[in-house]
């Protein structure tokens, strides 16, 4: 018996030893797929099918059906469109990848996993493309080397919304440029004189934070992909907002209660708790359907600089799919000047095209709302874009609302805060390399 | 008459003549297991090696892999936050495992002394553990929301104010396990029924006609012969602790500033939240089986040890 016992544990051992030599994946980004060829024919796409993988936040699922519809239409190829849950998203291309099932385009929110993977499009559309678009989007959408392996679909900015109708109810008129200080000042009004639980609303997200780090004049991650945390500036922007949660005008169940998890505060507005809402363009769609009451979306306080912080999600192609060629296209086709444009207006999206972003268009409801928001992109300081997409802004922004907590909380006090934040920028570019 | 001449019929040594039929009846046990055991070895063995394998590389992406030897267990053992979730997921085992372990015996034996109903009221306190634990999470948010949440209605009727639950560190690690409590209580009280219901009911008679007290015959008859079943329970209570995870993430998302982040939270960020870290969520999973199984070992130990003495 003991000595069956032994055996079984030797052999228990050995699978285990042989199973650690055998490397998972592979050890080396891929190289090869096809390459680009000298011109795209879009004639030459009739018949061919290629798949896309995307993920919806709503409106603009009807937007990129019909452009697909269109494109189809236009071209004869057939679209295979995958929706798939975004927090799925990353895991899910990664595993068709690995297993050499690479779709042929993606709409994703972070390229950089992607780009051993992802066509470079300065390739097939020349080394001018990225100025097709506004500088600040392009230079997202390119590496260090100026390889350009995602083209910027949709971009957003942050935002204020407010309650029309309880800002005339309190008789405070709706702004058009206001400070912070003026902005609290308004909404507690507001919310007293509506019997409102909360002045302002802001979702818990480092994205948003970072929004109040900018107004008060610094960025996490600089352009050149170092430390540029301004820890003066940080601890400024961080005491301003920390006592507006924990004096409950910005409401502390919610930035506490809701764990390491991203949430949004929009059923707070949707619920009428809250005159003043922090978020961004992609809640125009949801608000026109299920607000009860006159919304509106207004300038970003400014405090040592205006506008607000930038997002976006990106189109990469895939080399190793069936037909590069063809997802490459297609990625160009939709990115085009009338088709994003329609896109656009559909899905409340913001353009990403320099000639879109310069001469504007008119949606076709909300126009105002959204004029607000564009008008917010000129406003904002370029050195958000690079901020905002640096690789490592994901683990510094994680850093920033776990510390922000800890103050929240009374666990520590906002100097000792931006000191780990800006320990954990350093340690997030690091893991970037 | 010799003995060679004698027709002297050998009794065969086992398992050399009629080895067929031996060996088919020998075998037939592994057939029936074989399915199950290939499904087990599919889905569990071999995800289980490989993430033992996936432990020391390093990966972002889940395609490339970079051998990195021990580093992702000696990042995860240098790491204050991993401690801090060993901490947390202590507090909470600990916890949990004492209340439901403790509420389920007096609950087995409150249905068990019931005379009638006894199995509608064992299945709606069963019921909870068929409740999906996202959906649990997202039920009890609602009852413990500071200001609408029926807890807090129901203290404040009685002027006990109303606590933060999810909003207090301290608090939410209570109410975690209150939670888990709650899903678990209906289960562990039914094993703790049927070995309540193993126990000879002379021996209450015989105790009774001696005059013994009803506490006396739990204390002297129930709790000894019911310890090979509350060893079960106690087992299974710290392994459900340990991996406790789903209801907390709908619950307090391992809020507030992390209090309620427990080691399967742990894992799951770092495997699938991004940045995608799968070698270093797979060092943890190694070092939380690791646990579970040397706790598991002990508990089986020291519950076989009171029972010889």
């Amino acid at each position: 018996m003991r000595a069956q016992t032994t055996i079984g544990g030797l052999a228990c051992v050995a699978l285990a030893a042989t199973l650690a030599a055998c490397a998972p994946g592979t050890a080396e980004p891929s190289s090869g797929g096809q390459s680009a060829p000298a011109t795209v024919d879009f004639s030459s796409f009739k018949g061919k099918t290629l798949t896309y993988v995307y993920f919806t936040d709503g409106p603009d699922e009807k937007a990129t059906r019909d452009a697909i519809a269109k494109f189809e239409q236009e071209t004869g190829a057939k679209v295979n469109l995958q929706i798939v849950p975004f927090a799925d998203l990353n895991t899910a291309l990664q595993a068709r990848l690995s297993g050499g099932n690479a779709p042929e385009v993606a709409r994703v929110s972070d390229w950089h996993p992607f780009a051993d993977e992802a066509v470079d499009f300065k390739q097939y559309f020349g080394s001018d493309y990225a100025s097709e678009f506004s500088a600040g989007a392009a230079g997202t959408a390119q590496d260090a080397a100026g390889h350009m392996y995602a083209v910027p679909s949709d971009s957003t900015i942050n935002g204020p919304f407010i309650n029309v109708d309880a800002f005339k109810k309190a008789g405070v008129a709706v702004p058009t440029k206001w400070t912070w200080e003026e902005l609290v000042t308004s909404a507690k009004k507001v919310a007293a004189a509506n019997q409102m639980p909360y002045a302002v609303a802001i979702d818990k997200s480092g994205n948003r934070l970072s929004t109040v780090l900018s107004q008060f004049g610094t960025v996490m991650v600089g352009k050149d992909g170092t430390n540029a945390l301004d820890k003066a500036k940080a601890a400024k922007a961080l005491t301003f907002f920390t006592d507006l949660v924990k004096s409950n005008a910005s409401p502390k169940d919610f930035w506490l209660g809701s764990g390491s998890k991203y949430s949004g505060a929009n059923e707070i507005f949707l619920a009428k708790q809250v005159p003043v809402y922090l978020s961004g363009p992609w809640q125009v769609g949801a608000f026109a359907e299920s607000a009860k009451f006159t919304w509106a979306a207004v300038p970003n306080p400014c405090e040592e600089r205006c506008g607000g912080f930038p997002g976006g999600k990106f189109m990469v192609a895939f080399k190793n799919s069936k037909d590069p060629v063809l997802g490459a296209a297609f990625v160009q086709w939709m990115n085009r000047a009338e088709n994003q444009t329609e896109i656009d207006k559909t899905a409340f999206w913001l353009p990403t095209r320099k000639d879109l972003t310069e001469k504007g268009f008119d949606y076709p409801t909300h126009d105002a709302d959204m004029k607000v928001f564009v008008s917010q992109i000129r406003e904002t300081p370029e050195d958000t874009w690079p901020a905002g997409f640096d690789p490592a802004f994901t683990n510094s922004a994680k850093a920033l609302i776990a510390e922000t907590d800890k103050v929240v909380a009374g666990q520590q006090d906002v100097a000792t805060a931006v000191d780990n934040v800006s320990a954990e920028i350093d340690k997030a570019i690091q893991g970037a390399k | 008459m010799t003995a060679a001449s004698a027709p002297v019929r050998e009794r065969p040594p086992r398992g050399r003549v009629h080895r067929g039929r031996v060996n088919t009846r020998r075998l037939a046990p592994y057939l029936f297991l074989l399915p199950n055991m290939l499904i087990f070895a599919v889905f569990t063995i071999w995800p289980a090696l490989n993430g033992f394998n996936l432990s020391f590389y390093d990966s972002s992406n889940g395609r490339t892999f970079k051998p990195v030897g021990t580093g992702n267990y000696s990042a995860i053992l240098s790491d204050e936050e991993f401690w801090a979730v060993v901490r947390h997921t202590l507090v909470y085992t600990v916890g949990f495992v004492l209340i439901s372990t403790v509420l389920a015996m007096a609950l087995a034996l409150m249905i068990n002394a019931q005379r009638r109903g006894r199995g509608a009221i064992s299945a709606a306190y069963f019921l909870p553990i068929v409740i999906s634990p996202v959906v649990v999470g997202i039920v009890w948010r609602a009852a413990f929301d500071r200001e609408r949440g029926m807890v807090n209605q129901g203290l404040s009727a009685v002027g006990l104010g109303e606590p933060g639950w999810l909003v207090e560190p301290s608090l939410a690690m209570v109410a975690i396990i209150v939670v888990g409590t709650w899903i678990h209580l209906g289960f562990y009280a039914m094993i703790l029924m049927s070995g309540l219901q193993s126990i000879d009911g002379s021996l209450y008679e015989a105790a009774r006609i001696d005059g013994t007290t009803t506490w006396q015959a739990i204390r002297l008859i129930t709790m000894p012969l019911l310890r090979p079943t509350l060893m079960v329970v106690v087992i299974l209570a710290t392994i459900a602790g340990f991996q406790s995870f789903d209801f907390i993430f709908t619950l307090t998302g391992g809020g507030p500033v992390s209090a309620t982040t427990l080691m399967v939270q742990y894992i799951y960020e770092n495997g699938f939240s991004y940045p995608i870290e799968y070698g270093l969520a797979s060092a943890a999973a190694v070092i939380l089986f690791v646990v579970v199984f040397m706790v598991t070992f002990a508990n089986y130990v020291l519950g076989r040890r009171s029972d010889s003495i």
